[in-house]
């Protein structure tokens, strides 16, 4: 009965906070259940894919630099003792196939990014199976039926692969390896079964003898995939592996990736908590409404004799409702959001960490579990507090309203304290200004594990102590708005601004909320409009070339895609060319984690480039350095993470073993977190055996115009190489539009918190209305119009939003110096220059302010309904 | 229920800005079981602050109040509500009928805290809808009732778990004249029939004639009003200290 009277009843009845609380907690919940869907399936594409390539191997012999075939040889005497072995090639490269299902003639063929499985079809199945759907066969099937697998020019596709792309059995499918172009034959089809669903089926196997011969491969392997039967064995095979080799568990590439994310996506959690975070302040305030609203009903049941605990029970169950259902919403809400956050964030993870497609999102126990749990813990404990409060009402003040409104209460009780004129309060002042100092503390601690632990608990007392001030600044900002509300609207205008100071409770809490959910919204404006206009900054300084030739058209291909060596003596008798460097990078095992091992004609990029240094001044002094003592120069994150500075050395896995490299610089880069270790082409070729090159940077002799030098290369290194020639310009529009794209999930986080706490701001002015309507009613009788309490109450919202606005402003700027120089720094190592997009900030501060006017308009139709006779007579 | 109040004082804590406001100041008072008392006083002489203290809803600052033998100033909050729940009943001036529960419910609402069987609760709120006249509503919402019928309500809740004292708030402080009447024949008829003791503050002197004697309360102290009951006994020894009384409390389920 106490249930159905506090909390079961008031629930149905009142529908609009219902839906609004719920909601308001189904969106926090999406959000986390989203990233977690995203993330999870973003992940899960790529282990998949590393698991169904690696078969039932339970052991890898893997090398940075590639294998020797000799290493076969070194493990023959292992075979006797079950260990089992198969060669592979596993290279990243391009496929051209045709745009589209029909193609109009003379279209351009469509790149897509592929993967070149090399094995030997007869023994790899020990390791992997295949289903061959179809295969070429001669006129009349035999034993012979396979042997045309075994080709120099043949491959065998996943059925689907070439279903969606129109190729059939015969058809030609061009394969770009390593800047080896060559034009092969699909000869032969895979079920979707085994490897042949690694990489979303974008995988083209071929056999490796093929592989080798058709990719200038002779000789080499990528990997040896191993069954070992025992692990006593591995000391022994340790043994006859050469310096640049090491025998790893296939899962090992797997935590790479896993920790390479990781940085990543606690970026994503904690700005999901800010959603999260703004939806608890909207339990609290809604579970406060409701016992302020209840207080004489709470009174009258404790004087029947319901005990504080009943009390307290009940309201702590519509904590535990709201959160519970909430939750149930928010997961299935978080699905649908999670598809669209793939579509998003799945380009930034593929640009920037692992290519592989995220596949469908799978709602996992696991996931619905934490989505539940997150939900409704949260609401419970925000819900604690006020339940405490509600169950101290005193059943005395209840007996009658004349007792409860003239004296002043024995214990604490928010009914009164609301009527108080509020005074500037002094604990609140000193909690915040405890926040403030172990904030400024916790952003000097360094990273824990990589992860800028310290400064999200520094944000977390920033909000808090700008939320402990929130009664005073609303007060403040009622009393300033007084004279000029009273001079633009009137007796309306001064009631609207009188009456925000007079319910403080509700009021600063849904001031509070509003201000962190736009203070982190202004945060996240100057951290992201700070690194942009950086990377801008930076992109003008590095691409400061004429030309770049590139294999492919899209930067995100641009790994994958690369240059055979030959490029580089046409391109010396190109009469108009200055210089030219050729950049190659690769992925490259260091330590626990995985780094860039990139090269470039340093001497030619001395003369003619530009680098952002930080280590020495003169980038030219830095890179000639480096080619004088076959150094390297690092970029700031790898000199961060691993804690390295010029005169520190640098040791790689290289062909010849392991080798040390001094560092002669350290340069700002931008384009990845992981760290970058860059050495002279001359260097790197000898030591990786890879002369491939991604991208060649020209510089044109003076004088030479730039679009017909452009269209004479493309010309002539078009049909040879499949070259594509930008300009710097559109170099740097395209890091520009990757940049934009990958803080788009950032902005869309935050619009959602807006959203939230706009609710919460609707929600409170709702009850706040509901709570006074006697008070409407009174001043409908005494003669106000309904647009006149409308127009009151959406001043009242108003003076809620500027107060949030001019908050969240300052909020924002605290916030944004530990984003950009506490997490940033940390998590990614990167330096980004302060910088304030004005514009940004404006049109977003504009349209929240908008948005709170909005929250006012909502609510303020209630006033319409309300029946004066009633309400007057009604106590 | 016997009632004794011996030397009780009580005052409202002060803030930083004013001092501390003393409402009842050494009142000594007995109020015999059965008996049908009323508290008559301006505004702000302190009767409510007194019905509250009858009421276990709030404890003397200094000195002791018994119902029956159990002295209230000396009882925790939990013992406090034990006492609220199974022994009295509460009437007030603005009904305080809980706005979320229907007719029946709010009646059934004191059983289902002294957690009443199921079977045996239908039947009681039943009749007691039927002593107030008011089996027809017992559906509705207290918002679509009249205030004559709101009262009626909330007297059928105050008596529906027989409690042995109840305490009647201005009960027609906000009802006009015929409804008024009609709730204080009300009281008086389950004076009549129940045999509760009755405390009932008012202001209006033709309310008051419906108890048996009027406890005068100005300016923190009582004293003996005239016998002006219905009854036509005046059985008060107001203002006397009490002797103590060797009957044992009545059962909340008589």
């Amino acid at each position: 009965m106490i249930l159905r009277a506090l909390v079961l009843r008031p629930i149905l009845r009142e529908p609009m906070r219902t839906t609004l609380t719920i909601l308001g907690i189904a969106v926090g919940v999406a959000v986390v259940v989203a990233i977690a869907l995203s993330n999870q399936s973003a992940l899960r594409a790529f282990q998949d894919s590393v698991d169904a390539v690696a078969g039932r191997a339970n052991y890898q012999i893997v090398s940075d630099v590639g294998l020797s075939e000799d290493v076969l040889l070194a493990l023959q005497p292992f075979w006797g003792r079950g260990v089992r072995f198969a060669p592979v090639i596993d290279l990243e490269g391009i496929a051209e196939v045709p745009a589209g299902l029909s193609p109009a003639p003379g279209a351009l063929p469509e790149q897509l990014p592929i993967r070149l499985l090399g094995v030997d079809l007869l023994s790899d199945l020990h390791f992997r199976e295949y289903r061959y759907a179809s295969v070429v066969t001669s006129s009349h099937e035999s034993a012979a039926t396979y042997l045309s697998l075994f080709r120099d020019d043949s491959v065998v596709i996943p059925a689907t692969f070439a279903r969606e792309h129109g190729l059939k059995l015969g058809s030609p499918l061009m394969l770009d390896i390593k800047g080896i172009r060559r034009s092969m034959i699909v000869r032969g089809l895979l079920e979707a079964h085994g490897p042949a669903t690694a990489f979303n089926g974008a995988i083209a196997i071929a056999d490796i003898a093929a592989a080798q011969a058709s990719f200038g491969l002779a000789g080499r392997l990528s990997r040896i995939d191993l069954i070992v039967p025992d692990d006593s064995l591995i000391p022994a095979i340790e043994r006859i592996l050469p310096a640049s080799a090491r025998l790893e568990r296939p899962a090992r590439r797997n935590e790479r990736v896993e920790r390479m994310l990781r940085a990543f996506r606690v970026n994503l959690f904690a700005l999901a908590g800010v959603a999260l975070l703004v939806g608890m302040f909207l339990v609290y305030n809604t579970v406060l409404i409701s016992i302020l609203r209840r207080r004489r009903d709470v009174g009258v049941l404790k004087t029947l004799g319901t005990s504080a605990r009943q009390i307290f029970g009940a309201f702590l169950l519509e904590g535990f409702v709201f959160g519970l259902v909430g939750s149930v919403v928010g997961v299935a809400l978080g699905r649908g959001l999670a598809w669209l956050i793939l579509r998003m964030i799945g380009r930034t993870i593929n640009a920037l960490y692992v290519s592989s497609t995220p596949e469908a999102i799978v709602l996992t126990p696991g996931i619905i579990a934490a989505g539940l749990a997150v939900g409704t813990i949260l609401s419970l404990l925000s819900a604690i507090q006020p339940s405490i409060e509600a169950a101290q009402v005193r059943p005395n003040l209840l007996l009658s309203a004349v007792v409860a409104g003239r004296r002043r209460p024995r214990v604490r009780d928010s009914a009164q304290t609301t009527a108080e004129p509020a005074s500037p309060n002094r604990p609140q002042v000193v909690i915040a200004v405890i926040c403030f100092i172990i904030a400024v503390l916790l952003s000097r601690l360094p990273a824990w594990n990589g992860i800028a632990v310290a400064g999200y608990v520094a944000v977390l007392f920033v909000v808090t102590g700008f939320s402990a001030l929130a009664p005073m600044i609303v007060t403040a900002a009622s009393n300033l708005l007084r004279v000029p509300y009273r001079a633009a609207f009137g007796i309306v205008g001064e009631l609207a601004s009188a009456s925000i100071p007079a319910s403080l409770r509700r009021t600063s809490i849904a001031a509070a909320a509003l201000s962190l959910a736009i203070g982190m919204m202004v945060a996240v404006a100057l951290m992201v409009g700070s690194f942009r206009e950086t990377v801008r900054v930076w992109v003008d300084q590095t691409v400061s070339s004429d030309l770049w030739l590139r294999p492919s058209k899209g930067l995100s291909n641009a790994d994958a895609a690369a240059f055979p060596n030959a490029i580089s003596a046409d391109l010396a008798k190109v009469p108009f060319i200055a210089a030219f460097d050729r950049a190659r990078g690769r992925g490259a095992a260091y330590g626990d984690a995985t780094i860039t091992v990139a090269s470039g004609d340093l001497d030619v990029a001395a003369r003619f480039g530009d680098l952002p240094m930080i280590t020495p001044r003169s980038f030219s002094e830095a890179l000639r350095n480096a080619v004088a003592r076959d150094g390297v120069v690092v970029s700031e994150s790898f000199a961060l993470k691993y804690e390295k500075g010029v005169g520190d050395d640098v040791t790689l896995t290289t062909i010849l073993g392991r080798h040390s490299f001094p560092i002669t610089g350290v340069y700002r880069d931008y384009s990845s977190d992981r760290g970058v270790v860059v050495m002279n082409r001359a260097l790197y070729t000898r030591l990786f055996r890879d002369d491939a090159m991604n991208t060649v940077v020209i510089y044109l002799k003076p004088g030479v115009d730039r679009d017909s030098a452009r269209r004479q290369l493309e010309a002539s290194f078009g049909p040879k190489y499949h070259a594509f020639a930008v300009t710097n310009g559109e170099i740097r529009g395209e890091v520009m539009k990757i940049f934009d794209q990958t803080f788009l999930i950032t902005y869309a986080l935050l619009a959602v918190a807006i959203v939230v706490a706009v609710l919460g701001v609707i929600n409170t002015l709702a009850a706040l209305i509901l709570e006074r309507t006697r008070e409407l009613a009174l001043l409908r009788v005494l003669g106000m119009s309904i647009a006149e309490v409308r127009r009151m109450l959406v001043l009242e919202s108003s003076v809620l939003g500027l107060t949030a606005t001019v908050t969240g402003l300052a909020m924002g700027y605290v916030l944004s110096w530990i984003l950009i120089y506490v997490i940033n720094k940390q998590s990614f190592g990167w330096t980004i220059a302060f910088h304030t997009p004005v514009r940004l900030i404006a049109a977003s501060l504009a349209v929240t302010f908008v948005a709170s006017l909005v929250a006012g308009l909502v609510p303020s139709r209630l006033a319409r309904r309300i029946d004066l006779a009633m309400a007057m007579k009604a106590e | 229920m016997r009632i004794r109040l011996e030397h009780v004082t009580h005052a409202y804590a002060g803030s930083e800005e004013s001092a501390a406001v003393q409402v009842l100041d050494d009142v000594s008072l007995e109020i015999a079981g059965g008996d049908f008392a009323v508290l008559m006083g301006a505004s702000g002489s302190g009767k409510s602050t007194l019905l509250n203290l009858i009421g276990a809803v709030d404890k003397p600052t200094a000195g002791s109040l018994f119902l029956e033998t159990i002295d209230t100033s000396v009882l925790d909050e939990w013992h406090l509500t034990m006492l609220r729940r199974m022994t009295i009943g509460y009437i007030f001036q603005f009904f305080n009928l809980i706005p979320t529960l229907n007719v029946f419910e709010n009646v059934a609402f004191p059983l289902s805290l002294a957690k009443v069987p199921r079977g045996e609760v239908k039947p009681r709120v039943a009749a007691a809808l039927a002593d107030v006249g008011l089996t027809n509503r017992a559906t509705h919402f207290p918002s679509e009732l009249s205030g004559g019928e709101m009262q009626r309500v909330a007297i059928a809740r105050a008596i529906i778990h027989r409690p042995s004292l109840i305490l009647a708030d201005e009960p027609t402080g906000n009802l006009d004249s015929k409804n008024g009447e009609m709730i204080l024949g009300l009281i008086r008829g389950i004076f009549e029939t129940r045999h509760p003791t009755i405390v009932m503050a008012t202001h209006s002197e033709h309310a008051a004639a419906y108890g048996d004697y009027v406890i005068e309360v100005a300016d923190g102290k009582v004293s003996r009003g005239s016998g002006v009951g219905s009854r036509g006994s005046d059985r008060g020894n107001q203002g006397v200290p009490p002797t103590p009384d060797p009957r044992p409390p009545t059962p909340p389920s008589k």
